[in-house]
């Protein structure tokens, strides 16, 4: 039995980078599956898809340094240049820009050596000659690759001695009434163009002259920019030169709250993140999801935090007392509301299509009961009237749905309003800003819940508009929505509401406390 | 306890205290005959006559502005942003069209911008962080105001035209 | 009484108590800017030339104020205090010689309120009264402070008085009189060829010590226990105010004059000419070719000039030593008091009796 002991415990050696000649422990052993080819990069060697770029492979690899870079941009055809991005690759004579370079079996990269510093000091040196130094007027500033790089890479001082190249006209230039160009600051990366040829392909972006004249320009003067993704312009670009006008000079972007969420605009349900500070939402701007929107998001989604940020939200209960509105407290709201539910010879209970799932599970199975009545509990959309309308009003992310969670409030069993059209005595709707308003009598009582402005409840189809709940808004809460193609997206709170308004469980808890 | 015991041994002289007295007496009254005879004193007569500070004294704040009366501040939000006692407040917006001596057109105005001096600690960084040299700190100490809101600096307040606005403008 | 004893009477009331009361803002006003140009600042400069007119403006401040007075206060005793205390000291100036004294209409006057025989009793009498406002204003405000001040302050005066007595008995028998008019007579001459025979030069350490005693007797710093503004807040004219508070602050003041025209009396000849004073007169009356009457009054004017003087010097000092010396601790005073004074004083009497007994033989 001796001999059995001396077995030889093999531990298998973890190495997640695979730089062993041998397979991963837990990969799939195929033996008909051709071995991925390697490259290496700063030492260290990843296996990669045929077909990718060194860039690609830094990427997806995470690669310790992000290697610069400013035409290239993941969601665009590949430009190669701005020269920034350049590697030194072994056995090649010159340096090779990464980002346009496909990776092969054996390569050896080396991003951060002394010549690609070299390099890069010398782009950077280049692209600064006719930069403003206007960091703290611009926009971007805090954001902005062109900083972020110049503090790596930059030369610390500038040999350039000439005057700088002003354009004169293209200083502050409206391109739409959504863009704003200062053409100072352009670095001709041009991801813009590239995008509007590619990306939207409206071709609405051109690049006229040649050197130093070189100037970007809308292809009709006339009408400007016309495409429907025109914010995406300035996220994507590196330096200041496209800002927006919605955010333009509004916020300086190191004093922004970053927060994921979901765009409530439409039901493609794009992922976003808010920027805010002191809960005061400043801008949306999309996150790469593969799934859903890419790594773009259309101007209206983009600006529908306006609506939330509405000064004429109803933020605090409101009653109808004597003809006129009263702010008053949760309990003698839904006190009042529930007599007047109780009293209703038929109550209908209509869910906007915006409400999150567990809204509508709320709102159909407790709610009810919470007031002791039975009611209709149906959904309403506004927009179509059948999921089959739900649509793609261009190539790329906009719907005709302009509400979020249809599919996930029809998921909770409930029907769609028949006709669109509200019969009982007393309605109760809810609705987070977004679904559209059944119509109705003209005297039919109705209790409004959810995100309301004071306009809309002034100028209600009903005029007997008996109390407001305030809700919460999508950014303000947490939930799930169940997108035009089916994907449940989670969100958390970005921002906390600012006004007295409670979410819907919080309001149920009110009304179980008052039974 | 920590209680130390000094023993003090006082000559006769020290103790019948009259030389310390009269040694008293002679400063008391050299320091009379330079106030009565020579007038030297070493107190200013303050609102006629007003301590000259150093340079580099950091009092009220003001925004410089150029020639048409227009302040240098471009709202940059830098010195908000340094501040630590949180007490500017700037409202930026688009700054319109007009004749600029210097070229090269403003972008960016404040439509407002409050210093709540109650909160100000005086610290300087603003002067420090502002890259036009739009916000200084002059050499104006007289600060006393009769009500809080006086101390809510706005922008018209600070582009006014005060004395010890500082030497550079 | 005669008409003539009658006006020549009001008129030395009217002079001495003008001449008290008329300087006294003029008092107020050095001492304020005599602490500010020892100090090194410029003191009350505002009102009129050189701040001249501040007393005026304090009097229209006093004037002008609620007269109120503390609830539970002894209101007999509370007002009787300060009244007082101005009126002792004005008293006591009464014997004070202000010159030999003067012809008028053939007519002699000497120039004292009172002469009377016993006038150094007359002053000690109402020196004395000086510890009644104290305690009187202290007990009366029924305030703990202004009690503690009154205390203190007739602890202060009762002790420094024995001190004071004793080296005034040594001076008495120098003297061997009670009159004052005798004593600036006794002083008149010179000491040891050279010197003003001042009591001063003749009894150095009963002038130290009366001196000394003088400065508590009054309250006057490095002594102003009773007050102690910075541990008993006011001491005792804490709860005075308006014109009360201003009737002590006179006081105060008018007890300095009283002290030293007393001082000045005892020890620094008085009214004696002082020297080049005599060759004045003479001057005067030879160029005017004044008569014995005429020279008489010259050289009365010239007395009154000479005790002014000595008064003025001695409210400089006042002054001086004031802004020059810290307070006393309370055991300090009274160690200095009991234990330092009082037996140099005996120890003084003793000598100065030994030594006038074996000059008299």
């Amino acid at each position: 039995m001796s001999n059995n002991l001396e077995i030889e415990i093999k531990k298998p050696k973890l190495d997640l980078n695979y730089t062993s000649d041998k397979k991963p422990v837990h990969s799939d052993a195929n033996p008909d599956v051709k071995p991925l080819p390697k490259v290496t990069i700063d030492g260290k060697t990843y296996e990669f898809r045929p077909g990718d770029t060194i860039m690609q492979v830094a990427e997806r690899m995470k690669v310790h340094e992000e290697i610069p870079r400013y035409c290239y941009h993941p969601g665009m055809p590949i430009a190669g240049t701005c020269r920034m991005c350049t590697v030194e690759v072994e056995k090649a004579p010159k340096l090779m820009t990464s980002c346009s370079t496909p990776a092969a079996d054996g390569m050896v990269v080396h991003t951060r050596s002394e010549k690609v510093l070299k390099s890069r000091t010398g782009v950077m040196d280049f692209l600064l000659t006719n930069h403003p130094l206007d960091c703290p007027v611009c926009d971007k500033a805090g954001e902005c690759d062109l900083q972020d790089y110049n503090f790596e890479y930059g030369p610390s001082k500038s040999n350039f001695k000439e005057e700088k190249r002003v354009y004169v006209d293209a200083t502050t230039k409206k391109l739409s009434d959504k863009i704003t160009l200062n053409m100072n600051r352009c670095v001709h990366c041009e991801r813009c163009v590239r995008f509007t040829d590619d990306v939207t392909k409206t071709n609405d972006l051109v690049m006229v002259n040649r050197g130093w004249h070189k100037e970007l320009e809308a292809t009709d003067p006339e009408k400007g920019l016309t495409n429907d993704y025109q914010g995406c312009l300035t996220d994507f670009c590196p330096v200041g030169a496209l800002t927006m006008n919605d955010f333009r000079f509004k916020k300086r972007s190191w004093f922004l709250t970053k927060k994921a969420s979901v765009c409530d605009r439409c039901s493609k349900g794009c992922n976003i993140e808010v920027h805010s500070d002191a809960d005061i939402v400043y801008r949306y701007i999309p996150i790469f999801n593969e799934m859903v929107n890419g790594h773009w998001m259309c101007d209206e989604g983009r600006t529908s935090y306006n609506d939330f940020m509405n000064p004429m939200r109803v933020i605090a209960p409101l009653m109808k007392h004597e003809g006129e509105f009263h702010a008053t407290s949760f309990e003698t709201l839904l006190t009042d509301i529930k007599k007047h539910v109780r009293e209703a010879s038929s109550v209908e209970l209509v869910v906007g299509t915006d409400a999150t799932r567990e809204e509508a599970a709320l709102l159909k199975d407790k709610v009810p009961a919470l007031f002791g009545k039975s009611m209709n509990v149906s959904y309403h959309n506004g927009f179509i009237s059948s999921l089959a309308e739900d649509k793609k009003l261009d190539h790329m992310l906009r719907m005709t749905d302009k509400t979020p969670n249809t599919r996930g409030v029809e998921e909770q069993g409930l029907l769609a309003l028949k006709n669109g059209e509200v019969t009982s005595d007393v309605v109760i709707f809810f609705r987070n800003g977004r679904a559209g308003i059944p119509k109705m009598k003209a005297n039919q009582k109705v209790i409004l819940w959810g995100v309301w402005t004071i306009d809309e409840v002034k100028n209600f189809p009903s005029q007997n508009v008996l109390a407001v709940i305030p809700g919460l808004a999508t950014i303000e809460k947490a939930g799930s929505y169940k997108n035009a193609d089916g994907i449940v997206q989670k969100f958390h709170p970005a921002i906390t509401h600012r006004g007295s308004a409670l979410s819907a469980h919080q309001v149920a808890d009110v009304l179980k406390s008052l039974n | 306890m920590g209680t130390i015991n000094i023993s003090r041994k006082y000559t006769a002289k020290q103790k019948s205290y009259l030389p310390a007295i009269f040694v008293g007496l002679k400063i008391t009254m050299k320091h009379f005959i330079k106030g009565f005879f020579f007038r030297k004193n070493v107190t200013i007569q303050y609102p006629e006559v007003k301590r000259d500070y150093s340079d580099r004294f950091r009092g009220m704040h003001f925004i410089s502005v150029d020639k048409n009366k227009t302040e240098n501040c471009t709202a940059c939000f830098l010195c908000e942003t340094v501040c630590p006692a949180d007490c500017i407040h700037i409202v930026a917006d688009e700054r319109e069209d007009e004749f600029n001596p210097d070229g090269v057109k403003k972008e960016k105005k404040p439509v407002s911008f409050d210093i709540d001096a109650l909160r100000c600690c005086f610290c300087g960084f603003c002067e420090e962080a502002c890259p036009k040299d739009a916000i200084k700190m002059s050499g104006n100490y007289e600060m006393a105001v009769s009500s809080r809101e006086e101390a809510f600096y706005d922008l018209d307040h600070l582009k006014r035209d005060i004395k010890g606005r500082g030497k550079i403008v | 009484m005669e008409m003539f004893d009658l006006i020549q009477m009001v008129a030395k009331v009217l002079l001495v108590l003008g001449v008290c009361l008329g300087v006294l803002p003029f008092i107020i006003w050095f001492e304020r800017r005599g602490a500010s140009w020892m100090q090194g600042r410029v003191g009350p400069n505002r009102v009129g030339p050189f701040g001249l007119m501040q007393p005026l403006a304090d009097v229209i401040k006093f004037l002008s104020k609620e007269e109120f007075s503390p609830r539970e206060v002894n209101k007999f005793y509370y007002y009787l205090a300060p009244i007082v205390a101005l009126i002792a000291p004005i008293c006591a100036l009464a014997v004070i010689p202000f010159g030999s004294k003067a012809i008028i209409d053939g007519k002699e006057v000497i120039l004292q309120i009172a002469p009377m025989d016993t006038g150094i009793i007359f002053i000690l009498a109402f020196a004395g009264l000086e510890v009644y406002p104290v305690i009187l204003a202290g007990w009366a405000s029924k305030n703990k402070y202004s009690v503690l001040g009154a205390l203190r302050g007739s602890a202060q005066i009762v002790s420094y008085e024995i001190s004071m007595g004793l080296a005034l008995l040594s001076m008495l028998i120098v003297y061997g009189t009670f009159s004052p008019q005798e004593m600036v007579t006794w002083q008149s001459g010179t000491f040891l060829g050279f010197l003003p025979s001042w009591g001063v030069f003749v009894n150095p350490i009963g002038a130290m010590v009366f001196w000394i005693a003088i400065f508590a007797e009054t309250n006057r710093l490095p002594f102003d226990l009773p007050e102690g503004e910075s541990e008993l807040v006011a001491g005792y004219h804490l709860e005075y105010g308006a014109m009360k508070f201003a009737l002590f602050f006179m006081a105060e003041y008018v007890a300095m004059i009283m002290a030293s025209a007393f001082i000045s009396t005892m020890f620094f000849g008085g009214y004696s000419l002082l020297p080049g004073m005599a060759e004045a007169v003479n001057f005067i009356s030879n160029h005017f070719g004044f008569l014995e009457t005429g020279r008489q009054n010259v050289k009365a004017f010239f007395e009154f000039i000479s005790i002014f003087t000595k008064v003025s010097f001695f409210m400089f000092v006042f002054i001086w030593v004031r802004w020059t010396l810290p307070r006393f601790r309370f055991d300090q005073l009274m160690d200095l008091g009991w234990k330092i004074l009082f037996p140099l004083s005996l120890i003084n009497l003793v000598g100065v009796t030994i030594a006038v007994y074996f000059l008299n033989q």
